[in-house]
């Protein structure tokens, strides 16, 4: 679901494939039948956006199933590995008592000095914690030798106490949580969770969703049949989730479903996030993203109790989970930030960090661009005239006073301003563009040395193929050099703010004996070791894994989950090539480097039962020995009792953890779980079915309608997500469809073809894959083509509240009518890799989307909005 | 539904068309200027020469058109010899392509001598190698019989082979009946003497030789009309093709145009010039319609009706 | 020679990606149809069309719906067929087509003429004029691959074994147990130019379908161009022969009467 995994992912796709040869079913739920709906054992249509409401429907089927009540399995993974036996606070309501929407909705005023964060709501989810009995007092019990035994975290803070910081996580400990493992207590996450998808029936889901009840129906029992101890059913998905606003709680709601039928840390199992090809996965782990740092800490921000290092740790340490170590995370990462310039005295350099101020992600970011609030924008490797309501991200370019385009080709980002549609018609006239544009000859992928991280978090290290014709550079070669400048310019000043600059440690130039790739290169090799780290005293000492980090400035890490990739100064793990023998379950572990430390699958400790043993022979991943013996501890010399989780994977657990370990009262990390706490990054090592905290739009999936959407929501009287981003509300570039809007009857999503590869630069310059498909198309089905007297390869006018475009059309069955809310409703689409450049030339679709999205992550709702089509 | 519908067409267009409908007239010509070599009297004498001249001319055009529609003109050589161990023979026996290859050559080679010898005969020659040649095989004489009569018999095979040639293929049409070759050889028949008729006229030819030449033509037109109808009975349901302008080319221009009419103005014994201009636009016209609507089937499209 | 070797298609597990047209060009260095520039087929998402002198691999998709969503979506790619008895070989004129020592049939770009004879004479539409060198091509099972030990660069890139690459007599095995396992699940699964007792002797390149060949473009039963030589020669002869009874009988005749009626005057 939310995916099209043979079109867009066509190498990995490979797997599904084995798989169904060795008698594994596909299930392809999609708007479209597209090319992994032929190969699949079933297709169910679906409206585009309506997942949660199929997804909700899985859930309520499932936990009323004969057999999720039957098989003891399913109870004793969701009792002891999710948290489906915590009690929730009194004082939450769900949306089945508040009409759609959960306690805690509170109105969000935009802030004068970044009004971009697109919010109108917001939730207060103080109501959605877990119930606590209050904390043990009994701290003089615990045996602990610094000052600050029994501080509050505002003393520790006040008193700047640590490194070590210790002290300050455990005082963040919070009382355990309660719990009914009986399942009964009308407050347990289960009982929540049962009322609020009682109302997903398989009707309903007809109803929202289009889908077949039969073949729904059918989902369910393939599902439900291929879960348990012996059999495993995985759910892959990609941007079809993500690109909503309610994406994150699609696939939440998938992880929920998952956890449910025990399909989570097992081999075959789990929610696979398609991610982009080469390294949108690396670009997120070591983030080119605004609001996090390297290995998914949140940047500091204004907005946050960030105020110091303390602060941060503070707000951020989950303290009872592997997260306890955030703070040798963070003063590793500021070591590599600064060097030696960073010392505990300055706590290592915090201060000089950059803190965010609200929303930054890409549509705020143009948004007040085309509020004239941003001057430059250096645009490296992406297209953004052909993406995200293009007509009002070229306005926003066009306010611009430079623009730097680094790209293989000039693309439509750097030509907008004499070729944009608006433009050419003279709507704008070129003179009234003041924007400066820079252009940059891009190397291609395989003429540099690098690493990839794909989606399965694995790094793969590849060297250049062949060198870049002329002066064509490498983004890394861009932003070296840009920051040897900058730190150039900055030097000698004295004003506080350019501190950081002054005292950034920027060390890539190749060593002596290194020949750079390109004049002015970096050594990749040099990067990827500093992100893995070393001894801050001996640069050669590398770090073997992110357990040696310390919060004393004696380790320097760029990104502690990348730690142990580089083990030593000439071992760079993800250079390996070695597969594992046909015949064995085959994790690979000598084949590239997967984080976090070469694990495979996430969670695994949730592959053995309680006891530690195998939930099914079939089914063996990791286990717990019981009879090995363990060396013993390197560092205090002393014997270590027997016992290890041993497997094909490498365990994400505690090693030498029992399954009958209890936690240490006073521990913190992974001290402070026990031996049947598979989910070791949770709070209470517990797969979480209801999550009282990190996503900003309720605890439990909940279905509404995209922004724009042609029928009411049949579920709940809330039309749409009560926290979801608007940006530019009521400027005329950002025109909005109301509710059933007759001018734009026809639901449409946006998506990707095989044959080109995103905003085109990849494909439609290259004659090859340009003549595979030649033209902009949209896809729409055979009733509606004879409503409209449209006939095969008719040019159409495809047109939104936003913008209209010319696409040829493509009479199909593989898309087409569907009975949504007892309305008749079209379903259309187009891909939307389009632009005026290149060979292959085209409308650009993307003038037709909006700037509205997902309040968690800031990303468009380009899936599923609505549009008009109409013969040209 | 015949499997030729699934294979590619050979683009053999305007060059080939030429090639075929010359060729059919050469051949056609030749052989019965060998008939009346052999045969006729010595009024018929023009009517050799021009047939022998006719017969040349078509076998060096049909050379040149070949060469020119090859994809590489300049190895037109490789069909003769093998291009990687010459002088070493390329031949194949069974490829009417090999075979016709050589035959042209050869034809061209006895049919050239012929025309060489016609002008001796009359005179003409004025190159003392050409006239050397020439007097060698001077018309009429016992050896020139022999040269005229093997370009004859080659003449029939030029007219014919390429219809066997257009079988021996997978296409529409083409291979879905085995009387192309018989068909080709009726029309080179039939083109052939209504091209001595045309050009005898000019040439001196007296009364009675065109007049049996127009007879002949007379009865080759009713055997091309008889072969032709046996043609499109052998084609089955493979006719639907000639559900296109290239059918109403056949029905028109070939069958009432080219056959029929000539016909009806023999059996009228009007001028034997009209026939024959008729005639020749009707042999024509019969290559252009048969390949034309084979090159443009668009392969199996029409075939699984999409 | 070394064993024959060939391809597999198995089309039921074709994803359409045409990652093998693509590897296929690279590899040859075929150009793109006018440089990459075209118009929508409008033909599903097939824009290659056809196989060609351009292009030697061809993926084509069969759109086969009762109505919106019910139906299914057949994928196939296509390419030259190594026939056993390959009927472009044997009328080749010049000797380009041969038969290598991986019983894989190949058009030697520096000795073909460019004739089109094999274009014709191929039952499945497989050759044609490559414009750049002006001869005929196709598939050449990457004989420059093959040489050196490497896999053919198609079945290299296919990225789930829809094409498969090996001698002849594995596929077979393999190719008979798929379509058995296909069959117990019910679907109607055949082979399709996998019997070497089969029209032309077996082709090298055989396919795994799971409706008629004609669906996939394929010929029932493909045949060489030869069948009909004999025949049409004996059509050709008889013709020749009526004409040329009725040519010497009317020319010869009407000299007799000549003679008869003149004397013999000459």
């Amino acid at each position: 679901m939310g995916s099209n995994m043979a079109e867009c992912h066509p190498v990995a796709f490979r797997w599904p494939m084995k798989a169904k040869l060795n008698g594994a079913k596909l299930i392809h739920v999609d708007p479209r039948f597209t090319r992994t709906s032929a190969v699949a054992d079933l297709h169910v249509p679906i409206r585009a956006g309506s997942d949660i409401a199929f997804l909700g429907g899985l859930i309520n089927y499932v936990i009323n199933s004969k057999r999720w009540n039957s098989d003891p399995f399913f109870k004793e993974f969701a009792v002891n590995y999710t948290n489906a036996a915590t009690i929730i606070t009194d004082d939450f309501k769900d949306t089945e008592d508040l009409e759609g929407v959960f306690s805690g909705l509170v109105k969000f005023s935009e802030p004068p000095f970044w009004p971009y964060n697109g919010l109108e709501g917001r939730y207060d989810n103080a109501t959605w914690q877990y119930k606590r009995t209050p904390k043990p007092a009994a701290r003089v019990e615990i045996t602990v030798t610094t000052a600050a035994t029994g501080s509050t975290t505002k003393d520790l803070i006040a008193k700047r106490a640590g490194p070590p910081f210790d002290d300050l996580v455990r005082s963040l400990k919070p009382g355990p949580a309660e719990k009914d493992p009986t399942l009964e207590n009308p407050h347990c996450v289960f009982q929540i969770l049962k009322r609020h998808f009682a109302r997903y029936t398989p009707e309903m889901v007809e109803q929202v969703c289009g889908s077949p009840k039969e073949k729904f129906i059918k989902v369910a029992e393939m599902l439900l049949e291929n879960s348990g101890r012996d059999r495993t059913s995985a759910f892959a998905y990609a941007v079809a989730w993500t690109q909503h606003t309610y994406g994150v709680q699609m696939i939440s709601c998938c992880a929920l479903l998952q956890l449910l039928l025990g399909n989570i840390g097992r081999p075959g199992a789990g929610v696979m996030a398609l991610r982009g090809h080469a390294a949108i996965q690396g670009s997120t782990d070591v983030p080119t993203l605004y609001h996090s740092i390297h290995g998914y800490l949140n940047a500091p921000s204004a907005l946050r109790p960030h105020e110091t290092l303390r602060d941060y740790m503070a707000a951020e340490t989950n303290p009872t989970s592997y997260y306890g170590n955030l703070p040798k995370f963070l003063v590793s990462y500021l070591k590599s930030m600064y060097g030696a310039a960073a010392t505990a005295e300055n706590d290592f350099g915090y201060d000089w960090h950059p803190k965010i101020l609200g929303d930054h992600s890409h549509i705020a970011s143009f948004a007040a661009m085309a509020d004239g609030k941003v001057k430059g924008m250096c645009c490296v490797g992406q297209n953004p005239a052909t993406s995200l309501n293009g007509g009002a991200t070229r306005q926003a370019l066009r306010q611009l006073d430079w623009l730097v385009v680094k790209d293989n080709w000039l693309t439509e980002t750097a030509t907008h301003w004499y070729l944009a549609p608006e433009v050419k018609s003279g709507e704008v006239k070129i003179a009234d563009i003041k924007t400066e544009i820079f252009f940059f000859p891009s190397t291609q992928i395989a003429e540099y040395d690098g690493s990839f991280t794909n989606t399965q978090r694995m790094l793969q290290w590849h060297s250049f193929a062949a060198k870049a014709p002329g002066d064509c550079r490498t983004d890394s070669w861009f932003y070296h050099n840009l920051a040897k400048r900058l730190k150039k310019a900055y030097a000698g000043s004295k004003l506080p703010r350019d501190q950081g600059w002054n005292n950034v440690s920027w060390d890539f130039d190749p060593d002596a004996g290194e020949e750079a790739l390109y004049p002015g290169e970096i050594s990749a090799r040099k990067v990827l070791r500093e992100i893995n780290g070393y001894q801050t005293a001996d640069p050669k000492q590398h770090l073997k894994g992110f357990a040696e980090l310390k919060d004393d400035g004696s380790t320097t890490c760029a990104s502690w989950i990348y730690c142990g990739c580089y083990p030593a100064w000439d071992q760079n793990l993800t250079a390996r090539r070695e597969p594992d023998p046909p015949g064995v379950p085959g994790a690979h572990l000598k084949w590239g480097w997967a984080w976090p430390a070469n694990r495979r699958v996430m969670y695994n400790r949730a592959s053995a039962d309680l006891k530690g043993n195998p939930w099914s022979e079939r089914k063996r991943w990791i286990w717990w020995d019981p009879t090995f013996v363990n060396p013993p501890d390197p560092k205090t010399g002393k014997a270590v009792p027997r016992g290890k989780w041993v497997g094909y994977d490498v365990p994400d657990f505690g090693a030498t953890k029992a399954p009958d370990a209890q936690p240490k009262p006073d521990g913190i990390g992974l001290d402070a779980l026990s031996g049947t706490q598979p989910f070791i990054m949770r709070a209470d090592g517990k797969g979480w079915l209801f999550v009282p905290a990190g996503l900003v739009d309720g605890p439990l999936p909940t279905h509404y309608e995209p922004h724009e959407s042609p029928v009411q929501n049949p579920l709940y009287k809330q039309q749409t997500s009560p926290v979801h981003k608007v940006w530019a509300p009521g400027k005329p570039y950002n025109k909005l469809a109301v509710v059933g809007d007759p001018k734009f009857p026809y639901v449409i999503s946006t998506y990707r073809l095989t044959e080109h590869y995103l905003a085109g630069a990849m494909s439609r310059w290259l004659p090859w894959l340009a003549e595979l498909q030649p033209e902009l198309f949209i896809e729409l089905g055979k009733d509606l083509a004879k409503e409209k007297g449209i006939r095969n390869l008719d040019w159409v006018v495809v047109s939104s509240p936003r913008g209209h475009i010319r696409a040829k059309a493509l009479v199909t069955d593989r898309i087409g009518v569907m009975h949504i809310a007892g309305k008749r409703i079209h379903h259309v689409g187009m891909p939307w890799h389009w632009g005026w450049m290149g060979l292959s030339t085209g409308d650009v679709v993307n003038d037709l989307t909006a700037w509205v999205g997902d309040p968690n992550v800031s990303i468009h709702e380009g899936k599923a909005f609505v549009c008009n089509v109409e013969k040209a | 539904m015949s499997d030729t519908f699934f294979s590619g067409a050979p683009h053999w267009t305007w060059f080939i068309i030429l090639y075929f409908f010359v060729g059919g007239i050469a051949g056609g010509a030749c052989f019965l200027a060998a008939v009346l070599d052999w045969f006729g009297g010595p009024e018929d004498r023009p009517v050799v020469r021009t047939g022998y001249n006719v017969a040349a001319v078509g076998a060096i055009l049909s050379g040149a058109l070949l060469t020119i529609d090859l994809g590489q003109p300049l190895r037109f050589w490789h069909m003769l010899f093998q291009s990687a161990n010459f002088p070493a023979i390329m031949f194949k026996g069974w490829s009417p392509i090999s075979f016709g290859a050589w035959a042209i050559l050869v034809f061209g080679f006895f049919s050239v001598l012929s025309a060489l010898g016609g002008m001796a005969e009359e005179g003409r020659l004025q190159n003392p190698a050409l006239r050397a040649v020439g007097g060698a095989v001077r018309g009429g004489s016992g050896l020139a019989k022999v040269v005229g009569g093997v370009a004859g018999l080659l003449g029939v095979f030029i007219a014919g082979y390429t219809g066997v040639l257009l079988s021996v293929t997978n296409r529409p049409i083409w291979a879905d009946s085995p009387w192309l070759g018989a068909l080709f050889v009726a029309s080179g028949a039939s083109t052939g003497a209504a091209a001595l008729i045309l050009l005898g006229l000019r040439r001196g030819a007296s009364e009675q030789s065109l007049a049996r030449v127009s007879a002949f033509d007379t009865k080759a037109l009713v055997v091309e009309l008889l072969v032709l109808a046996i043609f499109i009975g052998s084609l089955g349901s493979v006719n639907r093709v000639w559900l296109s302008f290239w059918g109403l080319v056949l029905l028109v221009g070939v069958v009432w145009l080219g056959i029929l009419a000539p016909l009806r103005l023999h059996l009228q014994r009007r001028p034997v010039a009209s026939a024959a201009k008729l005639v020749l636009l009707g042999g024509f016209l019969l290559r252009l319609a048969t390949i034309f609507a084979s090159e443009g089937v668009d392969r199996y499209r029409v075939a699984a009706g999409m | 020679m070394a064993e024959a070797m060939g391809f597999f298609t198995d089309t039921t597990v074709c994803i359409g990606c045409k990652a093998c047209e693509v590897a296929c060009k690279e590899w040859n260095q075929l150009p793109a149809e006018n440089g990459g520039i075209r118009e929508l087929s409008g033909d599903s998402y097939d824009n290659t069309r056809r196989l060609d002198g351009i292009h030697w691999r061809h993926v084509r998709f069969i759109e086969q719906f009762k109505g919106p969503y019910d139906g299914r979506w057949l994928m196939m790619s296509d390419v030259c067929k190594h026939c056993v008895q390959a009927g472009c070989l044997e009328v080749c004129p010049t000797g380009a087509i041969i038969r290598t020592e991986f019983d894989t049939v190949v058009i030697q770009s520096d000795v073909c003429n460019g004739c089109r004879a094999c274009i014709a004479a191929c039952p499945f539409g497989v050759i044609d004029i490559n414009p750049v060198s002006g001869t005929a091509q196709k598939c050449t099972l990457c004989y420059d691959r093959l040489k050196v030990g490497l896999e053919p660069a198609c079945s290299k890139a296919c990225p789930t074994d829809s094409i498969q690459f090996g001698t002849i007599t594995e596929l077979r095995t393999r190719a008979e147990k798929r379509a058995d396992q296909l069959k117990a699940q019910g679907v109607k699964a055949a082979l399709y130019g996998a019997d070497s007792d089969g029209p032309l002797g077996g082709l090298n390149s055989f396919y795994l379908l799971v409706d008629e060949p004609e669906v996939y473009g394929l010929p029932r039963k493909p045949q060489l161009p030869t069948r009909n030589l004999a025949k049409s020669a004996g059509f050709s002869v008889l013709s020749a022969g009526v004409l040329g009874v009725l040519a010497l009988v009317g020319l010869r005749k009407r000299r007799m009467d000549q003679v008869g009626g003149s004397g013999g005057s000459n």
